[in-house]
């Protein structure tokens, strides 16, 4: 019997994840934990690639990992003025046994159905029905055709979603206050590196018709370029204010619903493109949802209500 | 030997419920915040570890697309959650507590 | 028809984007989108009744690789009972909104929970469940610290965590599923299940993430902070619609997609929980000092009268019965969505004039507000289950079948629960009537008032007069 170097790496990775959450979630220092929480996101996107997930392994790294560390770190400075995170009280002996025993109970009961459910089939599942299809989609990258058409309706909602927690961050008071401007060197990569993701971000949303990527690994990358700009000094990241401001949040949804419903010609369903014309629609549904997905992403990082988001009802207090 | 599906699927589970036991004990707010993500990367795990159909043959891009979906929802959720933190620990420096 | 299910979901979700890009017009954007969606419901309403269920695949791709929406009558009872209490939250809103500032926080959430609502009861797809919870849930938690009031951010920011917990668990159910039957579709899954390990635990993944967003007791802690500390139009859409979704969900994967895996012990187990649910939150409510958290836990125990419900379907056997029963639980769940909303809106109008909510002190409100305490007094009337309301017929026959069925615990449950939500409900009445001359009007704020007073009326006259119907269209559909 072979060692297959395959199966080295695969455990390796496995040990590797584990030993990361275990340390990510018990460690005494909360910017310890971040950290690993966001080393943590790097190799699960190394996992994904492994299991032949490139798509998921691009979102992971810039939305799993890149973004919600951001957000991760800004929240570690919204503490109680001056204070550290003050360590928290443990909790009595019995609870944690008992809540241990449950969860360990859990765990092994859904790992033996898990394997009963995985041995019992281990079929191409829906993968043969977009196969089958998949010429008719419009894409050629099955992930984006899914996604796009397929199951188009989940990604409207998802967009629908995104809208909704940036909704509750706005209401919820101000923007963090802008950062002082950077020294020297910040502002030199801020002006290499924000260019060269806009530029990745066109490339990755136009090439995920046909390879890994598309809109939403797109967002991601321009609001990578959107916070990076923010670290050096800049107020809102680029956005316009305002009206166009609100409007590109709701772009995304709002071009993907319209050309959803105007799909409803004659006899057909939400969301049925017609055939001839399904690339380039999914395309232009794209554009929009980046753009949205790039504004949301920015300005909850934020953190709050930009002055910009109404500034014609910014009287009062917040 | 192991599959390669088996083995991360039950390194999913396992993930999932490292996230679920930390986010019952756990009492800071970012603490289970992080719990909450690694239970949703450990469901997420599942899902791909399903989807993977050997080296040769194509993945189910399906659960592709759901993970997918799932990572930007929860990014959605953490958001919302650390900005309602930051308004609670704000707010405590003004004097009411607890 | 697939016009009338595309536009239920569809209209909601343009007045959210319409509203959150023109803050200063959210109040007439909101207005309209609730009465089109409404306009668009009572179509499908009526598509629905006349030519029976129908599916819609999306995209026009083939079952399984589409996603499917489903409009049966129960969803479209549903879909109707939030329509009709979402006209009377909104026009309520838009006075207790009055400031441009609030409304444009207010009304593009609200649209998008009103979304979620709809897409989730029209969905037969798993994963498209999934979002939809989704969406509801950041919607609802949102417009739950709306007022920006410590407690309230505090409950919200539990609420969340809580929320997130059990959408998890639901999606870890439905990848389980996945991984043993290949697909997300609801009617495939119910074809393909079988009682194994996986059809098991992915059951009670499922079932343990949405009773935890339903607030079944024991999981039901994070609820009344929630209910209790949110502006008064969201704790009625939060009481009377959002946790109805949780509920409505597991009745759905109970009886279409795991109906042969129900193992009589896991439907006693519910049972049991409804039960407790019913006694615990009683009890709460009869000690609670302020109105919203009487009503809050009221909602607790009213959830729990559902669940028995859905315990005694799974013990009785198919036919008239089971018609029988499926039919009482839809009028218990409708008869308390109306009352609840009803119930807090008036609490709403109260807590405005008199500044507070507490019991003890309610000395006079009858008197200054004469309508307002006449609508606590209805809803107040269909939450014990008296006649003429819709809750008495549902109670009769949940009663008649635990009867039928042996199952002496629950009635001796039900009757208490009726006897305490007396209790509690004739406490705050008893409160209410005091000394003073009564005000000269019946109404004194009247598109405050009005809402509160027609949920009211109909939880208990028209659900209750009219309630042979909802049989009568059972038997249509079946």
């Amino acid at each position: 019997m072979s060692f297959d170097a395959l199966l080295i790496l695969d455990v390796l990775l496995a040990a590797l994840l584990l030993m990361l959450a275990i340390a990510a979630l018990h460690s005494h220092s909360m910017h310890q934990s971040i950290i690993l929480f966001i080393v943590f996101g790097l190799v699960t996107a190394l996992a994904w690639a492994r299991l032949k997930a490139p798509d998921v392994a691009l979102a992971e790294a810039t939305i799993g990992s890149g973004v919600a560390g951001a957000l991760l770190l800004a929240a570690l400075r919204d503490n109680r003025s001056g204070s550290a995170i003050t360590p928290s009280p443990g909790r009595p002996a019995w609870q944690v046994l008992s809540v241990t025993y449950l969860v360990i109970g859990l765990m092994l009961t859904a790992a033996w159905a898990f394997l009963d459910a995985h041995a019992n089939n281990s079929g191409p599942r829906l993968g043969g029905l977009v196969q089958a299809e998949l010429a008719n989609s419009g894409v050629g990258n099955p992930v984006t055709a899914v996604l796009l058409n397929f199951r188009a309706f989940d990604t409207l909602l998802e967009l629908a979603v995104l809208l909704a927690a940036l909704l509750g961050v706005l209401l919820l008071g101000p923007a963090r206050p802008a950062p002082r401007p950077a020294g020297p060197v910040v502002t030199q990569l801020v002006a290499w590196l924000t260019p060269l993701l806009i530029v990745s971000a066109g490339y990755v949303l136009w090439v995920g018709a046909h390879a890994p990527g598309g809109a939403f690994q797109a967002g991601a990358l321009l609001a990578a370029g959107g916070i990076i700009m923010r670290l050096g000094g800049s107020r809102y990241s680029g956005l316009p204010s305002g009206f166009w401001m609100r409007l590109i949040a709701v772009g995304g949804s709002g071009v993907f619903l319209f050309v959803g419903l105007a799909a409803m010609s004659g006899d057909a369903s939400l969301l049925q493109y017609p055939r001839d014309w399904a690339g380039t629609l999914i395309l232009l549904i794209e554009i929009f949802a980046t753009l949205s997905i790039a504004a949301s992403l920015v300005l909850v990082y934020l953190g709050g209500r930009p002055d910009a988001w109404a500034p014609d009802q910014e009287r009062g207090h917040a | 030997m192991l599959e390669t599906s088996t083995l991360y699927g039950l390194l999913g589970i396992v993930l999932a419920s490292l996230g679920l036991h930390a986010v019952i004990l756990q009492t800071d707010t970012l603490r289970r915040v992080l719990a909450i993500n690694i239970l949703g990367v450990g469901v997420f795990l599942v899902f791909i570890a399903t989807a993977y159909n050997g080296p040769d043959a194509a993945p189910d891009p399906v659960p592709h697309a759901l993970v997918l979906t799932g990572i930007v929802v929860a990014v959605a959720a953490t958001a919302l959650a650390l900005a309602l933190r930051r308004r609670l620990e704000s707010s405590a420096e003004d004097g009411d507590d607890e | 028809m697939n016009e009338a299910m595309a536009l239920t979901i569809a209209l909601p979700l343009f007045g959210a984007l319409a509203a959150a890009a023109w803050p200063g017009r959210s109040s007439v954007i909101g207005i309209l989108s609730v009465l089109l969606s409404g306009a668009a419901v009572t179509w499908l309403f009526t598509l629905v009744m006349t030519h029976g269920e129908a599916y819609q695949l999306l995209g026009g791709w083939q079952a399984g690789l589409a996603i499917a929406l489903h409009a049966d009558f129960l969803a479209a009872v549903m879909l109707l009972l939030t329509a009709l209490v979402a006209l009377a939250i909104s026009v309520y809103a838009t006075c207790y909104f009055r400031s441009p500032r609030d409304a444009a926080r207010f009304w593009p959430l609200w649209l998008l929970l009103l979304a979620a609502l709809n897409g989730l009861f029209l969905s037969a797809d798993l994963f498209n469940l999934y979002v939809t919870l989704e969406l509801l849930g950041l919607s609802a938690v949102a417009l739950t610290a709306l007022s920006g009031k410590r407690a309230a951010i505090r409950a919200a920011l539990r609420y969340l965590l809580v929320g997130l917990l059990g959408s998890l668990g639901y999606l870890a159910g439905v990848a389980i599923l996945y991984t043993g039957f290949g697909t997300l579709d609801m009617q495939q899954v119910g074809e393909r299940i079988a009682v194994d390990p996986a059809s098991e635990i992915a059951l009670i993944l499922m079932t343990g993430g949405l009773l935890l967003k339903t607030a079944l007791f024991p999981l039901h802690f994070w609820l009344p902070a929630a209910h209790s500390n949110a502006p008064a139009p969201v704790s009625a859409a939060l009481s009377a619609l959002v946790v109805k979704a949780g509920f409505y969900l597991v009745l759905r994967l109970w009886t279409e997609v795991f109906a042969e895996a129900i193992s009589p012990q896991g439907a006693m187990l519910i049972g049991l929980l409804g039960c407790a649910a019913i006694i615990w939150g009683s009890w709460q409510a009869l000690k609670a000092e302020r109105l919203k958290l009487l009503a809050a836990y009221s909602t607790v125990a009213q959830l729990g009268y559902l669940f028995v419900g859905l315990m005694l379907l799974f013990t009785t056997p198919m036919g008239q019965d089971y018609e029988l029963v499926l039919g009482a639980i839809m009028l218990m769940a409708l008869t308390h969505g109306f009352a609840k909303s009803s119930l807090f809106l008036a609490i709403g109008v109260v807590q405005q004039r008199a500044g507070h909510d507490r019991i003890a002190e309610l000395d006079g409100t009858s008197q200054r507000l004469p309508a307002t305490t006449f609508a606590i007094a209805l809803a107040g009337t269909a939450l014990i289950g008296l006649p003429p309301s819709g809750a008495f017929l549902g109670k009769w026959h949940l009663l008649s079948a635990s009867i039928d069925a042996g199952q002496w615990l629950l009635v001796l449950v039900m009757s208490i629960g009726s006897l305490l939500a007396a209790a509690y409900v004739f406490r705050v009445l008893g409160h209410a009537f005091g000394n003073a001359a009564f005000a000269s009007r019946p109404v004194n704020m009247a598109l405050q008032e009005w809402p509160a007073l027609a949920l009211g009326l109909v939880a208990t006259l028209l659900l209750g007069l009219g309630s042979h119907w909802i049989w009568a269209f059972l038997e249509i559909s079946s």
